[in-house]
């Protein structure tokens, strides 16, 4: 395929600062929502952003993204992209503001057409399967609104820096999934007793053969859970190329390391995946630790289960208020449990008021709430929120160092201005 | 072959990026190695994923050291040379106070960023009589005479030059196309073209 690319705005909202390479100079007569023709697969941000450059013949792949609507780019390629958390007023997140992480990036056209695509069921199983995209909507259909989460949401936050995509808070979203239990699909293969995991891997790779496969799996409990699905539609409409067509995994109440996308291939085995992003990424100690430090293997485990979290999406950072009444609001969730509470404090931790859980509840689903303060003195201020889940955990002030900069849930806070 | 057309693509791209963002004269020595380092990063590190991911991280030279090497082992091409370059150039210009990219303002707050570059104690006080000459050799070209502004913004009567933490991370360890001194210049050459400015 042979595009004239011409990427208009990749960095969209991106956070303000220099680039040393000189490459990220975004047109600022460009409307952020006009947003991005397409993203080059394989093609440098610096060949492609400023309008500037002329136009560039690229024999690559196409993507487009036209559906990621206002979302902040973090890296263009493959693409790794946050929602502005403003957009967390609402229960569901609209697909095209779903924040979107990317290992390789997408495979091509030809591996993910409904025609040419299949899911192979292999491993320690009594019948193997291959099965088309109707052959799998055979099975009887599930609808889950579950939060999915990438485990480094909130790396940035960490102080020591760790290394990673630098994400801050809105690598969340909240989804109706549509597809087929796991369970059902593992039945029909026959599933052996010493199949202990169940391994995952996508359609997507690497630009180089020496870059490890992402290859993972969660273990044969979760597999069965009758709630983990393989999913082919996100609220309501067929997956889209960037979420994962034709198909990725929903493990609810996990985090989404375990969601793999354009998945093509199940595998029954006894151990868990070898490799890099399941033996050393994704894996989180399971003490205190501190940078430099040398970690046992033994003290480090898979990053699994979500934790409690919160986030206050309006009023948004920056914001210069009309003194008056406030309207605080945002959303709250967990792990395997439910919401039981969202705080809320002014006074940088020093009391905390209860906010107002309200809309939907969901098993997997984020609880919103609101709060309504009543900003009287002038001058800037700090709105913090922490939830509580029904199992006693709460979020802390900060989260524990780890090297990886995963599960990130320390209070969430936000700078304001009331007016005078 | 679809590699190496990309790689040549980045490069020559890279190469016109780092020629425009350095119009005017390039000063020898550091800079240069900087150059060289830059556009290392440019044709060898963005071949699998945008050197945004690089530019973001912030760390300290055992893990860019950890980082490049792992880089190396998945397929990155650099003789060992050019991996200690790399790992130089990272280190000075990624380290973990460096600023950019993540906007303080909802961080900063969280817990502050690491201590200052250097702290006051280390800053040796500036002699402005001595800061004439090597703002001449080291700054002019980029900063004007009389530190009005060229290819780098007009130093005379700006208020980063009261900024102290600001004014040193800037010329410790660079920022942009702004070259870093920590290895090109003494502490107290730092100080005394900071004091010199000072006088403008
Ligand atoms: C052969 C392909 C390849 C090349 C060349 C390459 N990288 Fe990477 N890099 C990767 C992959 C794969 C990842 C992990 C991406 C992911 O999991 O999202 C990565 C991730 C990173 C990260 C994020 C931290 C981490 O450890 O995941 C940094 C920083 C980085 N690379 C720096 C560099 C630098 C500096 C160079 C040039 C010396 C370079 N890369 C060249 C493949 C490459
Ligand atoms: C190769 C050109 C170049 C040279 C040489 C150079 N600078 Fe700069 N300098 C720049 C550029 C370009 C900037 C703007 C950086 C940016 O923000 O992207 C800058 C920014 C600065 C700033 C920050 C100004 C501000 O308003 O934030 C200071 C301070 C500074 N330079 C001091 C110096 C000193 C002192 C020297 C000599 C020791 C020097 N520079 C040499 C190019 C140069």
């Amino acid at each position: 395929m042979v595009y004239q690319a011409r990427l208009v705005e990749v960095v969209v909202m991106s956070s303000s600062g220099e680039s040393l390479v000189r490459e990220a100079s975004v047109a600022p007569a460009m409307s952020r929502r006009t947003l991005l023709g397409r993203i080059i697969q394989g093609l440098g941000l610096s060949l492609v952003l400023s309008p500037a450059i002329p136009v560039v013949q690229a024999r690559e792949q196409v993507v487009e993204i036209s559906e990621t609507d206002r979302l902040i780019v973090r890296v263009a390629r493959p693409l790794d992209a946050e929602t502005p958390v403003q957009e967390f007023v609402s229960f569901l997140t609209p697909n095209s503001r779903f924040f979107v992480r990317s290992h390789f990036g997408p495979p091509p056209q030809e591996q993910h057409s409904e025609e040419n695509w299949r899911l192979r069921v292999t491993g320690l199983v009594d019948r193997p399967l291959t099965l088309t995209l109707d052959d799998l909507k055979q099975f009887e259909t599930v609808t889950i609104t579950a939060v999915v989460q990438c485990s480094g949401n909130g790396r940035a936050l960490y102080r020591p820096k760790t290394p990673g995509v630098q994400w801050e808070r809105g690598a969340v979203g909240n989804a109706r999934w549509t597809g087929v239990r796991l369970l059902d699909v593992l039945r029909r293969a026959g599933l052996q007793t010493n199949g202990l995991h169940v391994q995952f891997q996508g359609a997507d790779r690497p630009v180089a053969a020496t870059v490890p496969l992402f290859v993972r799996s969660i273990p044969v409990e979760k597999a069965l859970h009758p709630d983990t699905i393989l999913a082919y539609e996100m609220n309501g409409r067929p997956l889209s190329l960037l979420h994962g067509a034709p198909l990725r995994v929903v493990t609810p109440g996990w985090m989404a390391d375990s969601c793999i996308k354009w998945l093509t291939d199940i595998t029954v085995q006894q151990d868990e995946a070898q490799g890099y992003y399941m033996q050393t990424a994704y894996r989180y100690p399971t003490r205190q630790v501190t940078l430099g430090e040398t970690i046992a293997l033994d003290d480090l485990k898979p990053v699994e289960a979500m934790i409690v979290k919160s986030l206050i999406a309006q009023p948004q950072a920056g914001a210069v208020l009309v003194s008056g009444p406030v309207m605080i609001q945002g959303v709250a969730w967990t792990g395997e449990g439910r919401i039981a509470g969202v705080d809320v404090s002014l006074d940088e931790g020093r009391t905390w008021a209860q906010a107002r859980l309200i809309g939907e509840d969901q098993p997997y689903g984020w609880r919103q709430w609101q709060y309504i303060w009543e900003a009287t003195t002038a001058g800037p201020r700090t709105i913090l929120c922490r939830a509580t889940d029904d199992r006693g955990n709460r979020q802390p002030e900060r989260s524990p160092w780890n090297p990886g900069g995963f599960l990130w849930n320390g209070w969430d806070r936000v700078s304001v201005t009331v007016a005078g | 072959m679809r590699l190496a057309t990309r790689v040549v693509a980045v490069c020559l791209l890279g190469l016109a990026t780092l020629l425009l963002g350095r119009a005017g004269a390039v000063p020898e020595g550091r800079i240069g190695s900087d150059a060289r380092a830059e556009g290392l990063v440019l044709a060898r590190c963005g071949t699998c994923h945008s050197t945004d991911l690089i530019m973001q991280q912030r760390l300290d030279r055992p893990r860019w050291q950890a980082t490049v090497g792992k880089m190396i082992h998945w397929g990155a091409e650099l003789s060992d040379e050019e991996a200690d370059l790399l790992v130089e150039f990272l280190a000075a210009r990624f380290h973990p106070t460096a600023s950019g990219l993540v906007p303080l303002s909802e961080i900063g707050e969280a817990e502050p960023l690491q201590a200052e570059p250097l702290s006051m104690q280390e800053r040796p006080n500036g002699v402005a009589q001595q800061g004439a000459a090597l703002f001449a050799t080291n700054c002019q070209a980029c900063h004007g005479a009389g530190a009005g502004g060229g290819f780098g913004p007009k130093l005379a009567g700006n208020p980063i030059l009261h900024a102290e933490a600001s004014f040193w991370e800037t010329v410790l360890y660079g920022r942009g196309s702004m070259p870093a001194w920590e290895h090109g210049l003494s502490r107290q050459d730092i100080a005394d073209i900071q004091a010199w400015l000072k006088t403008l």
